[in-house]
Formats: structure tokens, C-alpha cells, sequence
């Protein structure tokens, strides 16, 4: 593609062409000026981490891995918003490319050339290549910063409201204008060096148009070719484009400093700290939560430097997309508790305090409290631990750990709901959080016509572990005869711990009692030790999730499986006699700890499809499921009565879907939960809450019976 | 300023409980044991007190009862205060009130104690004597059923609000040092975690026997007691009518049963 009368060498670009050497050197000094900056506002941002806990990694090559499978694929950026995946991707791409071709050409240029006295590389078909792609990248980068913007000024999207739902109006903290700044100066800032570049690019084709080793190969440069046609079309000269040279070389340059400058204090930062905070992330989180040691001196988060490096860095990588804003079923409703606002107060806390010199004095470092960037208590409360924030969000932020820390110290001071501490005054006292005697535990047994066998006193094979809700609240101890009658009917061998199972405590855990946790862990650690078993099966979520995940770290290894994880086996194996199959239309809820934390969307699904139950899916299904509320202790708490329940929302959800009789669930606190919001919403005439167990049920008999 | 808060252990029951052999108690194998609900109030006034007053406070839990009784000391000083005490001998079973409340003054004296707040009564016996028979041993002033106190350190007398029936309330003057009885509701209080509890059980209980304060066993126990359980029993259960059938029907069965009751009068 060269013709031959060229010499290849001189198909390139002469960087710094014609400059005076007083320019050069001036060039390089602005160079070294901002990039120690750079590295001066990097040193401030790892000082501000290590002025946190230390904490230990572990896993670096598999986060590393999974990161760069995140950056290729842009996975968790096109989650819920195709569009703004793929113009991120547009952007991350055509940077990375554009970033690339910088420093080849600062590494042939500036240092193989001065070393060896000629380019190396940079010239003739490389060159020419070189060129074509970044041109190309330049006009992806211009097509995605564009539409960007167009997202943020015209789409009007519910996500990117700033306003706070944990602050009113005349406090000084609710306040946004300086994001919006910023947002948009990050913009204007890549899009003005977009610009000047091309522009600077024409320029120099329109000035050198008489050199042959040049506008020979303008196509090259398409976009940039485009820009020269129309500057000559306008008649700028040879001679004009030169007199405008130096000064669109400076602009472009200054630009460019100026976005390498602030990177670190703005933004900007995001492209580090959202890599490594992609790296960091515990991807076991909020299904497991991190382990720590309650006999420690002191438990929880009061003041800012508690927070583990990992954690303040997780603050810094918050881009405010607010997907976690838009999923949380507590903002929904009207709660006080954003997960987006909680992460950014946080940030605020953290810079206001650990980017000076010193670090101030401790009750300036606090976390709760009533102050700008502090955290109120009600905000923590609303939490439900669903985990959806943790879901959805793209850099990797973990909301649900660090609001349980906050907790922890809460819970220490004493200060909690009422209703809260009655739960656990309750738990304490009788291994259950509704306050019923211990020998009450299994009195639902009793309507069977058969006895289930005593794990603690005989060998069984399955060890069904109840639970708090499913043993005592009336409506779901229907559900639990349903499935002795299931195992029994099916020839399972399996046994319960009547009075002497406690609560497995993973609401426990989540409203921060870690105490009270290890308790019950430890008391059923060692009932279950005496026990002859070989699997754990539950019909409760919660129970599940942390039987699975948690016991572990206290010396409890089971098998653990959910009861529509062993009913999908047994009805593969063909071990349940169903008698007939249902015809029946509805739609199912996926339970937060059995679907989002412990990834369990398909077990239930295939249990209804076996039985011949039709499943319209909710509008907001699997990962994206809506919470019902009951989690994070909020089952023990009282809703205010104004507002709109995350049940009954999600129940309207149900209610608005056609031609479906029944909103099917998976665990009790969901229909505890679910039961009182058909009744609220007016939607019992359309909708029956039923359990997936009952349905099963229902087909082990031949008589129709009402369901 | 010194408090001392007797706290005590209470049995609670089920309804399917059964008397043992004796026929003096509830079987020991149908009871569970917890905090008497009241002492968490007084014990909450007490930890308030120090925390307004700092050093010049010190509360002290203190019980009567077997090792198990450490629970209630270790559910106390998990919320606050340095030290507990445990007074117990083989000689204490089965003693009343008065009995319980001949220690509690030793112990009282003892330890120079400005104030010694009790709760208005226990929910396992609900006798309402031990905190007003300690007055009466120590000679103190006194008030039951408290529902609002100010005490600051040195003060000669005390306003004290008494919870009345019918939602009315007495203010009266007290001189200290003096006993107080708590009610339920004067504040709310704090929770104990299992962490606490844990780091608790650092704190020293002092465990003694009555012998030490210059009790003979003669002075306790059911010899020592002004009254003594005769027999415990479960009273007959009354059958409940439920009333079936229409509206109509529901009313004429009431309707006779009143005739029933009035004609029976």
C-alpha cells in the first residue's frame, strides 16, 4: 500500500513537527508536571486505604481472572441496560486502544528512537494501520461519550436521580450539584480532547496537503480526512492550518494533562478503583458472610478507619449508576435507606477525613450519626439484606457486609428496635425468635397420623432441619405436613431434633447479633454432632442459606440441600408416587436466600414443570426477584402503616399479570409476608399464596381437593 | 454514692407442667429459668445513674441463689458495673421473703450501700415483700411500685413518683438512704449481647454464704421464714362452651345461660 517512489520511512507522523526547542522542552515539562500529579493524587487515595484495617487476600489469580472476563465481556455492565453495556463498552474499548497507541508511540519516539537514532516501528504499513484503527476507535469513543450524554440529560432515568431518600430537602448534605458536576466535566473533559484531536488531526493533513508522504495516504485517517475536506471546503489554506497549529496542539495537550491530572481526585479514579475493586470482591457475599471474631476486644464499625482497606476502596469505585438505588425493595417503599447514598456517604466520610494530613480527631471520624456523611441508624434498620445492590452493581461493591459491620456496633451500644431486641431477648432465652417455648417446637407433628422419627435418638438419612417460621407460624406448619407427608409417602428415611433444633440464627447474624449467632451455630453444631445423618434438607431459605455457607467456618460441614433441591431429585428418580398431575397457571416468586445469595432458580422451576403447573414468570424474576421485606430482622419489626410494603408491591406485580391463579413461594417468611399482602392488596379474590410443597402434595392424592 | 440491686432468677412454667412428689413445687424437670423482668428495670435505673454520675457511682448486682444464679449477675454486668455478688448455702432453700431479705440487708450493710433498688415483686412467686421487708430490717425509708425517681449522689431526700391504680400517680418525699421497689415502664432497658455476656463472666462475682454476714441458719431457710408453702396445685379447669349455629340460635343459648347464672345468683 506504500508506493514504491516513497521512502517507508517517511510515512509517518513527525511528532512535534517543526517545534522550537524551547516548545519541546516546555511540552515535557507540562508531561512530568502532570503526571506527578497523578502520582501525588494515587499516593493520597493509597494512603487514605491503608489508613483503614489491613486485610488479607485471598484468591488474587482468580479475582484477577474473573476481572478481565468482567472487562472483556462487559458482563456486569449490560446486566438490566443493554444500551449503556454496550456504549460503555464503545468508550472502555476505544480508550484502551487509544491509550495503547500512545504509548506506542511514546516508547518508538521517545525512547527507541533516541536510543538507536531512528524509528523502530512507527512508520510506513504499520503506520498507516495504526492510524486507521484509532481513527476508527476515536469515532467509537465519540458515538458512546455522545450517547452518554444524551442518556444523562434526555433519558431522564429514574437511576440517575440523585435525590436522597436519606436526607430531606433543607439538609446540607442532600445536595448533589457537585456530582452533577462532575459527571459532567468527566464528560465535556473526553469529549472536548475527542474533538481537538480530530480537529488537530485535519489541521495537520490540511497544512501538509502539498506533501505527497502525507495526503497520499489521508484515508487512512478517515474521520480525520472528513474534517480536512470540510476545512478546505471552507478555504482554510496550507498557510491558514498552520497559523492555527500550535494553538490546537496546545489545546488538545493541555486538555489531555488535565484529564491525566484529575484523574485520581475525580471520576475518573473509577478506571483503577473499580478494577481492583472487580478484583477484591468476595463473590460469596451476602450468602456468606465474612467470618470474624467475636471474642475480639471490640465488634463492629464506629469509626471510619475500621473499615478495612478492601471496604474503603469499595467506596471509591461507586460510579453512582444507581442500580443498587433502583433494585433496593427498602428504597422502594419509601425507607430511608439508599444502598447508592449509603456507599457515597460513606466515600464522603472517608475523604472529608482520611485525604489530609492527619487524621482527625475520633468522634469526627464516626460513622452513625446525625452529621453530614454520617450514617443514621434508620438507615441501617431498613436494610433486608437481599443482597439486590450487591447483585446488580458493575464494579463490585459489597453493600450488605459492611452495613451488617455498622450493625454489629449498633447492636453492642444497644441501640435497636424494640421489636428487634424482643427477638432476640427471645432467641436467647428459648432458641426462637417468637418467643414460644421450646417444647412448643414441634407441636405441628402432631396432626400427622404417623411419627416422624427422633434424628437425635436414631440413625435417618435425611435430617430435615424445620426452622423457627416454618415450625411455628400456623400457616406455614400446613407446609411442613405437607412434606412429612411427601417423605413418607416417598419411603425417605429422615428424622427432625424437635425441641432441640435453635434457630440456624442467619437473621441473626444479619441484624448483627454476631454473639447470639455463634450461640445457636454452636448449640446446633453440637446437637447435630450426636446425630447419625447423611444429609440436611430444609424447606427454609434462610435456614438453608446458612447451614450451607456459614456453619462451616464454625466446624459444621453438612451436605445441605433445599427441599425443592431433593424433591426435584426424588421426582427424577422417580421416588414420589404422584398420582396425578395439576393443570394450573401461576406465577413464582424466587425467594431472595434460596434464588439471588444461593443461585437456586432452576430446582423449583423443574419441581412445578414435573407436577404440570404452568409458570408465567413475574416481571422481576430470578437475579432480579423483588424481595418481600421479611429479611435483615425486618419480619420482627413493624412496618410503618403509610407506606407501601416491599410485599405488596411486589404482590401488584403478581396481581397484574393475566390469567394465573396463584403466586407460588418457597419459604416461610415470604408467605408469612406474602399471606398478609394478598389480603392488603385486595388481591385475594384473583391470587392464592401457595408453597411449591403443597402443590407437590396436592398430587399425591387422587381426589381433587381444593387447594 | 453506692446501689445495690438485688436481682433475682426466676422459674418460669408450662401449662403442662407437673407438681412433684412432695406437692410443694412445680417437678424441676418442667422449669426453665430466666431474669426476673422487674430487676431489669431497676438494674437499668441503677446502670443510668452511672453513667450520669461517673465515678462517684457504684452498682452493684447481687443474688440469692445456686451457681446457676451466676446468669442472672453475668446478664447484669454485661450491660454494666465491675463486680456481682452471689450469697448462697445449702441453708437458704426454701426460704421466703423475709428470709431472702434478712440477707439482702446484711448484705447492704455490709457494703455501706446508699440505696438498694428491688424490683415491685418477682413473676414467679409475686409475693411484692422481699424489697419492702428489707426496709423494715434496715430501718430505711421506702417506696413500692416506682415509677419515676431523681437520685442524685449526696442528696438527703428523694422525689419519688408511686404508680397508683386507674393511671394515677403519688409523689412523695423520700429521706435516704431508702429502698425502692421498681414498676415495669419507668425506662427501657438496654440488651444484653451474647458478647457481652461473654466478656462478663471476666468480671468477679463474689460467691458467699449467709454465715459470712453473721447469719445463722436458724435466721434463713424455712426455719427462718416468716410463712412457708403448705402445697402448690393446679386449680380445676372450668369447661369453655363454645357456642355454634346461626346468629339467632348463638343469641338464645346466651340468653338461657344468663337465665342460667342469674336464677343460679
Amino acid at each position: 500500500m506504500i508506493n514504491p517512489e516513497h521512502d517507508a520511512q517517511v510515512v509517518t507522523r513527525i511528532v512535534q513537527q517543526d517545534f522550537p526547542l524551547w516548545m519541546s522542552v516546555t511540552f515535557y515539562l507540562a508531561a512530568f508536571v502532570s503526571t506527578a500529579i497523578f502520582f501525588y493524587g494515587c499516593y493520597i487515595q493509597v494512603r487514605k486505604y491503608k489508613r483503614g484495617q489491613p486485610f488479607s487476600l485471598t484468591h488474587i489469580k482468580k479475582g484477577i481472572v474473573d476481572m478481565i472476563k468482567d472487562l472483556l465481556s462487559h458482563r456486569t455492565l449490560r446486566r438490566r441496560d443493554h444500551s449503556a453495556g454496550l456504549m460503555h463498552a464503545l468508550i472502555f474499548f476505544s480508550f484502551v486502544l487509544l491509550f495503547i497507541g500512545t504509548v506506542t508511540i511514546t516508547l518508538d519516539y521517545d525512547i527507541l528512537r533516541p536510543i538507536t537514532g531512528r524509528m523502530i516501528f512507527w512508520y510506513g504499513e504499520f503506520y498507516l494501520w495504526f492510524s486507521f484503527v484509532l481513527d476508527i476507535a476515536g469515532l467509537a469513543f465519540a458515538i458512546g461519550l455522545l450517547y452518554m450524554m444524551y442518556r444523562r440529560k434526555w433519558m431522564a432515568l429514574p437511576k440517575l436521580n440523585y435525590a436522597r431518600s436519606d436526607r430531606t430537602q433543607e439538609e446540607p448534605d442532600y445536595d448533589r450539584s457537585w456530582y452533577r458536576f462532575e459527571d459532567w466535566l468527566f464528560l465535556w473533559n473526553l469529549v472536548i480532547i475527542m474533538i481537538t484531536g480530530y480537529v488537530l488531526e485535519a489541521d495537520r493533513l490540511v497544512w501538509l496537503q502539498d506533501d505527497p508522504t502525507v495526503w497520499d495516504y489521508r484515508w487512512w485517517s478517515p474521520v480525520g480526512t472528513l474534517f480536512a475536506e470540510a476545512m478546505k471546503s471552507m478555504y482554510l489554506t496550507s498557510e491558514g492550518a498552520e497559523s492555527f497549529r500550535y494553538f490546537l496542539w496546545w489545546f488538545h495537550a493541555l486538555t489531555a494533562f488535565l484529564f491525566v491530572s484529575l484523574l485520581p481526585f475525580t471520576k475518573a479514579k473509577h478506571i483503577f478503583t473499580a478494577l481492583v475493586s472487580l478484583v477484591v470482591r468476595n463473590r460469596r457475599s451476602p450468602a456468606r458472610l465474612p467470618i470474624t471474631d467475636a471474642t475480639a476486644e471490640s465488634i463492629g464499625i464506629r469509626s471510619i478507619t475500621d473499615f478495612n482497606w478492601k471496604q474503603l476502596l469499595h467506596t471509591d469505585a461507586c460510579t453512582k449508576c444507581g442500580r443498587c438505588h433502583e433494585a433496593c425493595p427498602a428504597n422502594a417503599s419509601g425507607f430511608p435507606l439508599s444502598p447508592r447514598d449509603m456507599i457515597l456517604s460513606l466515600r464522603e466520610l472517608s475523604n472529608n477525613t482520611l485525604q489530609k494530613i492527619k487524621i482527625p480527631e475520633a468522634p469526627l471520624l464516626n460513622v452513625v450519626g446525625d452529621g453530614v456523611n454520617q450514617i443514621r441508624p434508620e438507615t441501617l434498620w431498613s436494610c433486608r439484606t437481599c443482597g439486590a445492590c450487591q447483585e446488580i452493581c458493575p464494579v463490585g461493591i459489597e453493600h450488605v457486609p459492611m452495613m451488617v459491620d455498622i450493625r454489629r456496633a449498633l447492636i453492642e451500644e444497644g441501640e435497636m428496635d424494640p421489636a428487634v431486641q424482643t427477638a432476640l431477648q427471645n432467641l436467647q432465652k428459648k432458641g426462637n425468635s417468637i418467643g414460644e417455648n421450646k417444647r412448643k417446637r414441634a407441636a405441628w407433628t402432631k396432626k400427622l397420623d404417623f411419627d416422624i422419627k427422633d434424628a437425635r435418638k436414631e440413625p435417618v438419612d435425611l435430617l430435615w432441619f424445620v426452622g423457627d417460621y416454618a415450625s411455628l407460624d400456623p400457616r406455614y406448619q400446613k407446609v411442613c405436613q405437607s412434606f412429612a407427608r411427601i417423605l413418607r409417602t416417598s419411603g425417605v428415611d429422615f428424622g427432625i431434633l424437635f425441641e432441640s433444633e435453635m434457630s440456624a440464627g442467619n437473621d441473626v447474624r444479619r441484624v448483627g447479633e454476631e454473639g447470639l449467632f455463634e450461640y445457636l451455630a454452636e448449640n446446633n453444631i453440637e446437637t447435630l454432632a450426636d446425630c447419625d445423618f447423611n444429609r440436611i434438607v430444609t424447606t427454609d431459605p434462610h435456614s438453608f442459606n446458612t447451614l450451607k455457607n456459614e456453619y462451616s467456618e464454625l466446624g459444621g460441614n453438612y451436605d445441605v440441600l433445599h427441599a425443592t433441591q431433593l424433591v426435584r431429585q426424588m421426582l427424577t428418580d422417580s421416588q414420589i408416587p404422584l398420582a396425578r398431575t395439576l393443570s394450573k397457571r401461576v406465577t413464582y416468586h424466587d425467594s431472595c436466600h434460596l434464588g439471588r445469595l444461593n443461585k437456586e432458580y432452576d430446582a423449583p422451576r423443574e419441581v412445578l414443570g414435573s407436577i404440570g403447573v404452568e409458570i408465567v414468570e413475574m416481571p422481576r424474576n430470578r437475579d432480579n426477584a423483588f424481595c418481600c421485606g421479611a429479611g435483615g430482622g425486618r419480619i420482627w419489626t413493624p412496618d410503618p402503616i403509610e407506606i407501601e410494603k416491599p410485599s405488596e408491591i411486589r404482590m401488584k406485580e403478581a396481581a397484574s399479570i393475566e390469567g394465573i391463579e396463584a403466586f407460588v413461594v418457597n419459604c416461610p417468611k415470604c408467605m408469612n409476608m406474602f399471606e398478609d399482602a394478598v389480603k392488603s392488596t385486595g388481591s385475594d379474590d384473583k391470587l392464592k399464596v401457595i408453597e411449591i410443597i403443597e402443590l407437590v402434595e396436592n398430587c399425591l392424592v387422587d381426589e381433587v381437593q381444593p387447594l | 454514692m453506692k446501689i445495690l440491686v438485688p436481682v433475682k432468677q426466676v422459674a418460669i412454667i408450662d401449662e403442662d407442667c407437673e407438681i412433684r412428689d412432695d406437692g410443694k413445687n412445680v417437678d424441676v424437670d418442667f422449669l426453665d429459668y430466666e431474669i426476673n423482668e422487674w430487676d431489669n428495670y431497676s438494674w437499668e435505673l441503677a446502670l443510668n445513674l452511672q453513667e450520669t454520675y461517673g465515678e462517684d457511682v457504684e452498682i452493684v448486682p447481687l443474688t440469692v441463689g445456686p451457681d446457676e444464679a451466676d446468669d442472672v449477675l453475668l446478664n447484669c454486668l454485661a450491660k454494666g458495673g465491675e463486680r456481682g455478688i452471689r450469697v448462697w448455702d445449702d441453708a437458704l432453700v426454701d426460704s421466703d421473703s423475709f428470709a431472702i431479705a434478712q440477707v439482702i440487708a446484711k448484705v447492704a450493710e455490709h457494703e455501706n450501700a446508699d440505696y438498694v433498688l428491688t424490683g415491685t415483686l418477682s413473676s414467679d412467686y409475686s409475693f411484692a415483700a422481699t424489697g419492702m421487708c428489707v426496709a423494715g430490717l434496715l430501718n430505711w425509708a421506702h417506696a413500692a411500685v416506682v415509677s419515676k425517681v431523681d437520685i442524685t449522689p449526696d442528696a438527703q431526700q428523694i422525689t419519688v413518683n408511686r404508680e397508683l391504680e386507674a393511671g394515677i400517680e403519688e409523689e412523695i418525699t423520700v429521706e435516704s438512704p431508702a429502698v425502692l421497689s421498681i414498676q415495669l415502664g419507668i425506662n427501657e432497658p438496654r440488651y444484653a449481647s451474647l458478647r457481652g455476656i461473654k466478656q462478663a463472666k471476666a468480671k468477679p462475682i463474689e460467691v458467699m454464704s449467709h454465715k459470712d454476714f453473721g447469719l445463722t441458719d436458724a435466721e434463713v431457710g424455712e426455719i427462718g421464714s416468716l410463712s412457708k408453702v403448705r402445697k402448690m396445685y393446679a386449680p380445676e379447669l372450668s369447661q369453655a362452651e363454645l357456642i355454634e349455629g346461626t346468629v339467632a340460635e348463638q343469641a338464645k343459648r346466651i340468653a338461657e345461660i344468663v337465665k342460667e347464672l342469674k336464677g343460679g345468683a
